[in-house]
């Protein structure tokens, strides 16, 4: 496979400034990452060294195989919700390796508001069981829950994807035969005591891990029974009297090493057949994407210098080179994996959706997974583009990518918007993991097209009244839209309401991605098949 | 979580993951590149000839002109006496029955697997014995007395950490 010429001069004054520019974003988000980890109060940690409860990094280190990576999902959630009170939504989820098995881990947070779960908390648990079912990854389970925070409970109860769909994943699960294991290190009450429950395996910590519908106060005030917690949940009388915890521990630590030894026995997965070759580091150093990218959205870049500096060799045999030019097909691979990759390099026409959709069912037919690189505006509007087909073309795209039976992983290199994040496998296309890049933007169109929009139908409003606006009124109108917009249009907005799987520093994309795609690789992949589509 | 190992008794935790060739050894905040191949050990690009006779989870290792004791520690065990070690301390009647005959009084000393006392049910006699050494702290039962299952029949004093 041949190597991409970069043809970016790494010593121009452009390249070096917006290198200053995005190491200087990278370095904000490594900043926000380590607070997000590690960052509590004080009263907090005192509580849990008084509790003899492990901080939950302590215990996911002690879970993981030693030296090995451990990919956490979602670090930010939450981070523009609930005042900022709630870092990680309390919750730790990610992807590692115990006992030489990739498992996801689900870990509560108790260091926050006792490891509470707020609507974000519970969004982030089912987004993790649902990246364990669809790569059929087992579960790791580290229960320390207060409950459901209840000033929220309406927004955590009832819906089809809040708190139920925990369970209900976890008897997906189940039923597909992929196996979990619970550490219960805290009381699990109410809804949290059915994750151990249905896990097929469970350890209890004695004295701290306790599981119950209800507490001592709620069993004394339904039934006037008084009860100890030990007597009513806890390790002896669940691992001994109901049946309802497997294995007693004495320690965190304990429990931790049990659990190991428990994932240890368990039948490792098949790995897909896919073309494999030795794995080979890319030519171009991916620091070198500080300098690829823009320091303004609007700027265009050529996606080539992206993959050159992901894939391995920075070998890439691109397909369709000279038709449809704004959609980049081709063939690469990341970590010996073979991919098919799709990225943006500019506005969709006709002809780069009509290639979209080809190439998809192309990778489906070889049974390729595909990375889509996005970085698109969207479908190109107009009466000529109309008259072409232009939306049904895009529909097609939709068609492909829905259909798709090969996995799918997306990374959002800067703008996504409008009809363009459907057509390239955004978030409601299930990808199996979806990235963002700190600089990157997400919403149904550019924040200033959105401001003028706006505002103009306000000042249109306003006139109709008989009232005429000066431009600093118009200004007054205008400037609070575009604010609020771009707010809730950032990567970390989006990241904040679990709308991606995690803000990426671009260096790490190659690392992440090939963790990611060994993941999918666990599950096996239907024949291809599609819906029908409008030609 | 890092493996224990004894060393000619001495505790070292360690790791070892697969690398490209051979592994690599997890040491403090070192990360060591190592290899084990036709009797050579390789350690940071130093080989030397080495010997290891295995015998359960302890290996004898005879490097650089002496013999080394290497036991590794399984991680389960390690940590099984750490915390809240409640209920290894009452031993509990598995079934209902009466006492045979009791060997032991507060304040002995036991050792792991010693014969406390034997109890009879179902037209059989069945041996309870210390689930680890420790000091006796209570007999609930005497000889002759009749039990339910799940009765207390001996408590050991609380082991100390460690």
């Amino acid at each position: 496979m041949r190597q991409i010429q970069s043809s970016i001069d790494v010593n121009s004054a452009e390249f070096q400034a917006n290198a200053a520019h995005n190491q200087g974003l990278a370095a904000a988000l490594r900043e926000r990452h380590h607070k997000a980890r590690f960052v509590r109060p004080q009263r907090d940690m005192d509580r849990l060294a008084r509790q003899e409860k492990l901080f939950v990094r302590e215990r996911i280190e002690a879970l993981l195989d030693p030296g090995t990576p451990f990919m956490e999902l979602s670090t930010l959630a939450a981070n523009m919700a609930y005042g900022g009170e709630a870092p990680g939504a309390a919750i730790v989820t990610g992807i590692g390796i115990v006992a030489g098995q990739e498992v996801v881990i689900h870990a509560d947070d108790a260091s926050v508001k006792g490891g509470a779960w707020y609507p974000l908390s519970v969004k982030k648990i089912v987004r993790a069981l649902d990246i364990a079912i669809e790569n059929r990854l087992p579960v790791v389970h580290l229960c320390d829950s207060a409950g459901g925070f209840l000033p929220l409970q309406a927004d955590t109860f009832a819906d089809r994807y809040y708190a139920g769909r925990i369970f209900r994943n976890q008897a997906i699960l189940s039923k597909l035969g992929v196996p979990q294991v619970s550490l219960v290190m805290g009381h699990c009450t109410a809804g949290g005591a059915y994750i151990p429950a249905l896990s097929e395996y469970n350890v209890i910590v004695r004295g701290t891990g306790a599981i119950f519908l209800g507490g001592p106060p709620l069993v004394k005030a339904a039934t006037g029974e008084i009860v100890s917690v030990e007597e009513l949940g806890g390790c002896d009388t669940h691992t001994q009297i109901s049946g309802t915890a497997d294995y007693p521990a004495n320690s965190e630590r304990h429990a931790i090493a049990i659990a190991r030894e428990i994932v240890g026995t368990w039948k490792r997965a098949e790995k897909l057949k896919i073309e494999r070759i030795a794995p080979e580091a890319p030519h171009y150093d991916p620091a070198e994407l500080y300098g690829v990218i823009p320091r303004d959205i609007k700027v265009q870049f050529d996606m080539r210098e992206v993959i050159a500096r992901v894939v391995d060799g920075s070998r890439f045999h691109e397909y369709q080179p000279a038709y449809g030019t704004t959609l980049v097909c081709g063939f690469a691979h990341i970590f010996g994996m073979r991919v098919g990759i799709i990225g943006n390099n500019g506005v969709l026409f006709n002809d780069s959706s009509l290639k979209g959709a080809h190439f998809m069912q192309l990778c489906d037919q070889n049974r390729t997974p595909i990375l889509f690189l996005q970085n698109i505006t969207g479908y190109m509007v107009g009466k000529e583009y109309e008259h072409r087909g232009i939306t049904k073309d895009g529909a097609k795209m939709i068609m492909a990518v829905s259909g798709l039976e090969v996995p799918k992983i997306t990374v959002i290199v800067n703008g996504s918007f409008g009809a363009g994040n459907y057509g390239m496998s955004g978030r409601a296309f299930d990808p199996r993991f979806l990235f963002m890049w700190p600089q990157s933007q997400i919403s149904v169109m550019g924040a200033e097209q959105a401001a003028n929009v706006l505002s103009e139908v306000k000042i249109r409003q306003l006139s109709r009244n008989g009232e005429t606006l000066s431009p600093e009124q118009i200004a007054a109108i205008r400037e609070p839209v575009i604010d609020d917009y771009k707010r809730m249009s950032s990567a970390y907005y989006s990241t904040s309401e679990l709308w991606d799987d995690g803000i990426l520093d671009p260096v790490d994309t190659r690392n992440a991605l090939g963790l990611a795609l060994s993941c999918t690789l666990n599950r096996p992949i239907d024949r291809p098949h599609f819906g029908v589509f409008r030609m | 979580m890092r493996h224990l190992f004894l060393i000619d008794e001495q505790e070292v935790e360690a790791g070892l993951l697969p690398a490209d060739t051979g592994y690599r050894l997890l040491l403090g905040d070192a990360d060591i590149p190592v290899a084990l191949a036709d009797g050579r050990l390789t350690v940071a690009g130093r080989s030397e000839p080495v010997a290891v006779a295995l015998e359960g989870d302890v290996a004898h290792v005879h490097l650089d002109g002496r013999a080394w004791r290497v036991e590794f520690v399984d991680a389960v065990e390690r940590y099984a006496h750490t915390g809240h070690a409640g209920a290894d301390d009452v031993i509990i009647a598995p079934m209902p029955g009466s006492v045979v005959a009791v060997n032991v009084a507060a304040g002995d000393s036991v050792a792991a697997g010693q014969v406390l006392l034997v109890i009879e049910s179902m037209k059989l006699e069945t041996a309870i014995k210390a689930p680890r050494a420790g000091t006796i702290d209570m007999v609930h039962v005497a000889a002759a007395a009749t039990f339910n299952k799940g009765a207390p029949l001996v408590a050991l004093a609380p082991a100390t950490e460690g």
